[in-house]
């Protein structure tokens, strides 16, 4: 990927004071937030509410003017115009007109780009597609369920192409299946090259997919690192297996107790996320053609948004995603170094027997073409790093279990 | 360019779909092609498409005045509604938005304006056609040359007499005719001389003759065409027929010109207008028309009227210089330059106040522009001598407040000096000076200052910004 000289954002002891009628301060929003934000990442935004997230958000568009500080947004000031040509926004509400149709409101938004003609109608029919609405293009917004405005909201935010994309609440509103759309779209245009601010409530999205985050509170910035280092809980060592028998547990627990002294915390078959197990009954129905009003089947990400400015290859992207994390400690030093594993409470000897020296870092597959369905097998094999099996075969002394998890699995304890 | 398309094709749309355009649609065409239907009965064929005429402009103009305020709403409602925020989001410079927003509402006022004036156009014609008319052909003639035409009007100079009191007076001071007072006022006097001949000037006895001389009466002296004098057929005392018999000489034949005798009957006190062809002008363009006051009809009863030419009452001459189409078009111009700097104002109000004292501040403006020389005349008069404006608090007050809407009303436009219904309904030419005059001044410098003062304070104002 390449390495652009300059923070997409930048922000430098940024201050917002929201004055009284007589124009005292009444309300101190944001309070010296420096903030950073590179090119290529998908940078969280968290907070309670009224710790300053939509203000910033605000600030680095040129809705609001800061009252203190200094904001750099692609090194030009957010009140300069050209630089929203590469800009996308989704706000927190759909402010969109009510009485234009879908086509309408965003052949207007793609007059503002100044988009010829065929590419905004194009672009359109596309990002209709996209987001299920293409049956409802007819409907005045005015008509739509909060949930289909939203997804126009999202179109309307990507009809440019936009390098660097600011979205707030982007699932508020929205039916998981449309929540998961998002976040593949998201996963997408991080994989090309996009630069994405996501501000949000739902912690879970903001894990799924996000590089680094930061939490506000109070205006202020009170973390700020990359999800997986902030997350991560050090004293405790987790492995995901295959269903192991429970005489094959018992000798691990009886080989930890041995080799550290220590007991195992816990041996459970991990749940399937809701999400997934909501999105595949949903697809079940969609298979067996049941009739529903609403946004309908969603389409693949445009082809426009998938084309990246450097043109990646479908290899490099998978090479990037495979050496993800060594990019990561390179871009990122402002994250706590990382520690090696082996410094880690347990010892390391158990550990790196069975897992190697690997670090890997949780990602999403890489086909392109995978449609935004979720597969039940995609968690497990993310959070799986790649286990040595002939090392778990020596210690156990019988072949592995079955590589083909169905997601049928029976709890321990039932 | 675009961007600003973009924006105005929005404002359009907008424009269209809200219920208050039609609204005021439906209310347009009611008044317009309802109107002559509820007059059409009254009076003459001429008085009833005047009246028509006249009642349409002026209703198409407030309608539209009050039309154009309702859609500046637009901005406000995007601004409240947070619209905004995706356009402020965009490459869009924010005076391009605010010209964007103006050209939108000037589209659709120059589109409702131009349907009004084609409704106006085929009513009157439909008028004309089906009027039961009172006097069949006469009435459709006076129509066609002296209401559906655009004609230009020179009026008559009535001298002051200054050089021949002067005369008078030094022929006076020669005879000694102002040795025995010698307290006079040479000034005084001359004025009184003035007043004298000009009073004498004024009053043609019977059998007397008076004399009016026209320049650059600039009109085709060949055959097919007419010049037209209008005058006020005054008298001192009516007779009891009330009828003026006279003759009107036209033409001066040392000068070129073919001499032709018109004798009248013409009520008394009433505009008259008399329609001669075009070759009594002299090829130098002055034309030359002599008041004898007689009776030309040798069987008809002698009335020995005192004729007045009273200053107040323009003596003129008219000449077809347009067509009423054009003409029409040129005063549809004058109305679109006003409703293009009441958007502005509108604009410049919703930039900075919520849409309802947005409303009422236009609609002030509106008033204060129309009503402008009214209100400057009354404040003239009320205001008492600086001096006091110290005396106390109340005239301090008072008098600061006038004197700023004085001065409100020197950097308005005028609208009443660019209101030409008048004019086109009595067939006068809304010439294009004044055309060109009016979007100078209003439709491009006032407009352009209160759009730059509107985008100014957009630049200035946090779209985002919350006020409760």
């Amino acid at each position: 990927m390449v390495q652009h000289a300059l923070p997409v954002v930048q922000t430098a002891g940024l201050c917002k004071n929201f004055m009284d009628f007589w124009r005292r301060p009444r309300v101190q929003a944001v309070k010296d937030l420096d903030l950073e934000i590179r090119p290529g990442e998908i940078f969280g935004l968290l907070g309670p509410n009224g710790s300053g997230k939509t203000t910033t958000i605000k600030m680095l568009l040129g809705l609001l003017y800061p009252s203190r500080g200094r904001i750099s947004i692609f090194g030009k000031a957010p009140t300069d115009v050209a630089v929203k040509n590469r800009i996308g926004f989704l706000p927190e509400e759909s402010y969109l007109y009510r009485f234009l149709v879908a086509h309408e409101t965003l052949d207007y938004y793609g007059r503002l780009f100044r988009l010829p003609k065929r590419v905004r109608r194009d672009r359109a029919d596309r990002l209709l597609d996209m987001v299920g609405l293409t049956h409802e293009a007819k409907r005045p917004i005015g008509e739509y369920s909060k949930g289909m405005a939203r997804r126009i909201g999202l179109a309307q935010a990507l009809i440019n192409d936009p390098e660097f994309l600011i979205l707030d609440e982007p699932t508020a509103g929205l039916d998981p299946i449309g929540s998961r759309q998002i976040k593949d779209v998201i996963r997408d245009l991080g994989r090309k090259g996009k630069t994405i601010l996501l501000s949000s409530h739902v912690l879970s999205d903001v894990e799924d997919v996000c590089d680094r985050v930061t939490i506000l509170y109070g205006g202020q910035q009170r973390a700020i690192g990359e999800v997986s280092e902030l997350l991560r809980e050090t004293d405790i060592t987790q492995m995901t297996m295959p269903q192991l028998s429970w005489e094959t547990v018992e000798q691990i627990r009886q080989i930890v107790e041995r080799l550290e002294h220590k007991d195992i915390l816990e041996v459970t078959n991990p749940r399937v996320k809701l999400e997934e197990f909501f999105l595949r009954i949903v697809e079940e129905a969609q298979a067996a053609n049941i009739y529903t009003h609403g946004a309908g089947r969603a389409g693949a990400t445009p082809e426009f948004l998938q084309k990246s400015t450097e043109e990646i290859t479908t290899d490099e992207v998978v090479d990037s995603l495979v050496h993800a994390a060594d990019r990561k400690t390179e871009v990122l030093p402002v994250a706590p170094a990382l520690e090696p594993p082996r410094r880690a409470e347990p010892a390391r000897d158990v550990v790196t027997e069975l897992l190697g020296e690997k670090e890997q870092e949780p990602e999403a597959p890489a086909p392109e073409e995978a449609p935004p369905q979720a597969e039940p097998e995609e968690e497990r094999r993310r959070a799986a790093p790649a286990a040595d099996r002939n090392v778990i075969d020596n210690l156990l002394g019988s072949p592995g279990g079955d590589s083909d998890k169905t997601d049928t699995n029976k709890p321990d304890d039932e | 360019m675009a961007t600003i398309w973009a924006v105005a094709r929005q404002m359009i749309s907008e424009g269209i779909r809200m219920k208050i355009a039609l609204v005021f649609l439906v209310l347009l065409g009611l008044v317009v092609v309802g109107l002559p239907f509820s007059i059409a009965g009254d009076s003459s064929l001429t008085g009833a498409v005047q009246s028509f005429m006249s009642y349409s402009f002026t209703a198409v103009s407030f309608l539209l005045a009050i039309l154009t305020i309702f859609l500046s709403r637009s901005l406000s409602d995007e601004l409240v509604n947070r619209q905004i925020l995706l356009v402020m989001t965009k490459p869009v410079p924010r005076w391009k938005y605010v010209l964007g927003k103006w050209l939108g509402i000037t589209v659709l006022n120059a589109v409702f304006l131009a349907s009004a004036g084609l409704i106006v156009y085929g009513m009157v014609y439909y008028l004309k056609a089906h009027h039961p008319a009172l006097e069949e052909g006469f009435d459709k003639q006076q129509l066609e040359h002296e209401v559906l035409v655009a004609r230009h009007a020179t009026k008559y100079q009535v001298p002051d007499f200054k050089r021949e009191a002067e005369l008078e007076y030094e022929r006076n001071l020669e005879q000694g005719v102002y040795d025995d007072r010698p307290d006079f006022d040479k000034k005084h006097e001359i004025e009184r001389l003035q007043k004298v001949l000009s009073a004498r000037w004024q009053i043609v006895p019977p059998l007397g003759t008076r004399l009016f001389e026209f320049k650059n009466i600039l009109v085709d002296r060949s055959e097919g065409h007419y010049i037209q004098f209008q005058y006020k057929s005054n008298v001192t005392r009516p007779p009891p027929d009330e009828i003026l018999r006279a003759v009107f000489r036209f033409g001066n034949p040392y000068k070129g010109a073919v001499v032709r005798d018109v004798k009248v009957r013409h009520r008394v006190d009433r505009w008259q207008t008399i329609r001669v062809p075009a070759d009594v002008v002299a090829p130098d363009n002055t034309l030359a028309v002599q008041f004898f006051n007689q009776n030309p009809y040798p069987n008809e009863p002698q009335s020995n009227n005192i004729f007045e030419i009273r200053k107040s009452d323009d003596i003129s001459v008219l000449f077809v210089v347009g067509s009423f189409g054009w003409n029409m078009v040129r005063l549809l111009c004058l109305i679109m330059c006003k409703l293009m700097f009441l958007a502005a104002v509108a604009i410049l109000m919703t930039t900075v106040f919520s849409f309802p004292v947005a409303c009422l501040g236009a609609f002030t403006v509106y008033v204060l522009a129309a009503g402008q020389s009214f209100i400057l005349d009354g404040l003239d008069q009320m205001s008492n001598d600086y001096a006091t404006m110290f005396s106390s608090l109340s005239e301090f007050f008072l008098q600061s407040t006038m004197h700023l809407l004085k001065l409100v009303g020197y950097i308005l436009p005028n609208f009443a000096r660019y209101d030409a219904v008048e004019t086109f309904v009595n067939g006068h030419n809304v010439g294009l000076v004044w055309v060109l005059q009016a979007i100078l001044e209003v439709g491009l410098l006032k407009t352009g200052i209160v759009l730059g003062l509107a985008v100014l304070l957009f630049h200035r104002r946090e779209v985002a910004e919350v006020s409760v």
